[in-house]
């Protein structure tokens, strides 16, 4: 048990300690997010909400994708590349409790971001949502975040630490413009619209989108996590057993 | 005498490449020994085998009684591997914790920022140290767990000679409180110096093995110099009794011998007029190249 919160503890700090995490999860998000936000005007009409919540739900989507798939499959890849994996199983650190922790430090980080970019948000404009509906959209969007954990595990179980990257930034990119975290899914040409319904990532911020009027998740959102959630993290999890093997 | 790796016909097969070819060896507790042998001879296939990294093509290895890949063997292993990068947002201090956390009887930290003399830079990002004070930080990490033995690949590659030095005080210190290492080293004059047994190893088998002292003398030729009056042909140096290679500059002559004590009275009774003789016994290195050609 010490292990594993020594071992969280030092996952969260170096997640923390990042510059990429600081510029890509924290500062880009932000500054997008406030750039937007001035240039469409913070209570331009988005389906049935303001722009302010909107793009703070997009943004976050954003940010915890990105922190899924650099910190943990990009860095994944580079430590099993560096060594370092190898040189953790000389000790009696199990891999579960190595995985587990990484995954539980992640989660931490992900809340933080949530706090961090929900806060700003709040600060700035006023955001007008319930205590219940602030939660329930950050408890979606933290809980949302484990399925793009396990696409970043099977990132992170590549060889070429270096086509991980620019794999990682082409994914969550993609995955960003066509879920319609950059701009609403509505306003992009109907071929991208057709392709980004069926995106995770637009599901994932949808979910929280529905939630600022009051409704629920659709099942779809639901679904579409779910299935990607457990075949990502399957692929991986096979992957990986199959190397151990040889 | 206990043995604490006991390692029977061990082979290795990367595809066509046989990296290990049928290695018997034993490793004797509370001693320091040396896998010596030049670049490709198997010695980090050898040592990943017995760490559980990789698993053998056939063969057994035991290691402290256990088979390998244990999590109790990792409580009482440590093992220090080659290139392996310090973690990155990590200062040394937090590296040596997050290493004893895995551990049930940790050394202290201090006693770990001792062994690695990386006390000034205890709050450092690890990732920021010299290669010298990696490769010391890696040290004390793979004794965070005060391990009953310790298998070091290549220990001192990229420290200076202070380094070095400390660190095989640290290394003998630790022999004498009744730990094994084993470490592979193509440096032969390391392995002359700091260690208690040698296996010298080459193409996956093993070619020799004894202290360095029965090494060199069952293995090395050793040599005799000395100046001539007269001339003297090599052929006739050649028919001396156990002479293997002559080297003739001008009025010196230098043999490569086996028994230099026989060679010395056969030397005296020529009409050559020897004089000026110089004896001197073999290098390792002379043992190790015989061998391992």
């Amino acid at each position: 048990m010490n292990m594993f919160i020594a071992q969280t503890k030092a996952e969260s700090i170096r997640i923390i300690r990042s510059p990429f995490f600081m510029l890509f999860s924290i500062l880009m998000p932000l500054g997008f997010y406030f750039l937007f936000a001035s240039l469409n005007g913070s209570d331009m009409k988005v389906q049935s909400t303001t722009y302010a919540p909107f793009a703070m739900i997009s943004m976050t989507a954003f940010s915890l994708i990105g922190t899924a798939m650099s910190q943990f499959g990009i860095r994944l890849s580079y430590e099993r590349r560096d060594g370092w994996v190898r040189l953790l199983k000389l000790t009696p650190l199990t891999p579960s409790t190595w995985i587990g922790s990484k995954m539980v430090a992640h989660m931490i980080v992900h809340l933080l971001t949530i706090i961090v970019i929900f806060g700003a948000a709040g600060l700035v404009y006023s955001i007008d949502l319930t205590v219940i509906q602030w939660i329930v959209c950050g408890g979606w969007l933290w809980v949302g975040s484990l399925p793009f954990l396990a696409m970043g595990s099977l990132l992170g179980t590549m060889k070429n630490a270096d086509a991980v990257i620019a794999i990682a930034n082409i994914l969550q990119m993609g995955l960003a413009i066509l879920g319609g975290l950059w701009m609403p899914l509505h306003t992009l040409p109907t071929w991208m619209q057709n392709i980004g319904e069926w995106l995770p990532s637009y599901r994932y911020a949808h979910g929280a989108w529905n939630m600022l009027n009051g409704s629920g998740p659709a099942f779809l959102d639901v679904i579409i996590l779910l299935v990607v959630g457990v075949v990502f993290m399957v692929l991986s999890g096979y992957i990986l057993n199959r190397r151990e093997a040889l | 005498m206990t043995y604490a790796i006991e390692v029977k016909d061990l082979v290795k097969q990367f595809g066509d490449f046989q990296a290990v070819d049928h290695i018997d060896m034993k490793f004797e507790t509370g001693k320091i020994t040396a896998l010596l042998g030049p670049n490709g001879a198997g010695k980090t296939t050898t040592i990943s085998m017995i760490l559980g990294l990789l698993k053998p093509t056939s063969g057994t290895i035991q290691v402290l009684g256990q088979p390998v890949g244990t999590k109790a063997l990792r409580e009482r292993v440590g093992a220090m591997m080659q290139d392996v990068k310090a973690p990155d947002g990590l200062r040394v201090d937090e590296v040596l914790q997050l290493f004893r956390s895995y551990y049930k009887k940790p050394l202290s930290l201090t006693q770990l920022l001792d062994i690695s003399g990386l006390h000034g830079e205890a709050k450092r990002r690890a990732a920021s140290l010299s290669g010298g004070q990696r490769r010391r930080l890696a040290f004390a990490q793979c004794l965070a767990g005060d391990p009953e033995m310790i298998l070091l690949d290549e220990p001192t590659v990229g420290m200076d000679i202070e380094a070095r030095g400390r660190f095989w005080d640290t290394i003998r210190a630790m022999a004498a409180r009744g730990r094994t290492i084993i470490l592979t080293t193509h440096d032969l004059e390391e392995a002359d110096a700091v260690a208690d047994y040698i296996t010298m190893i080459a193409k996956g088998r093993v070619v020799a093995e004894g202290t360095p002292a029965a090494l060199k003398a069952q293995t090395a030729l050793r040599t005799i110099s000395f100046h001539v009056q007269t001339i003297v042909t090599e052929a006739e140096l050649l028919s001396l009794p156990g002479v293997e290679k002559v080297e003739i500059t001008g009025a010196r002559i230098r043999l490569h011998v086996q028994d230099t004590d026989r060679i010395l009275a056969e030397l005296l009774k020529t009409s050559w007029g020897v004089s000026d003789i110089d004896v001197s016994s073999a290098k390792l290195g002379d043992a190790f190249r015989i061998l391992t050609q």
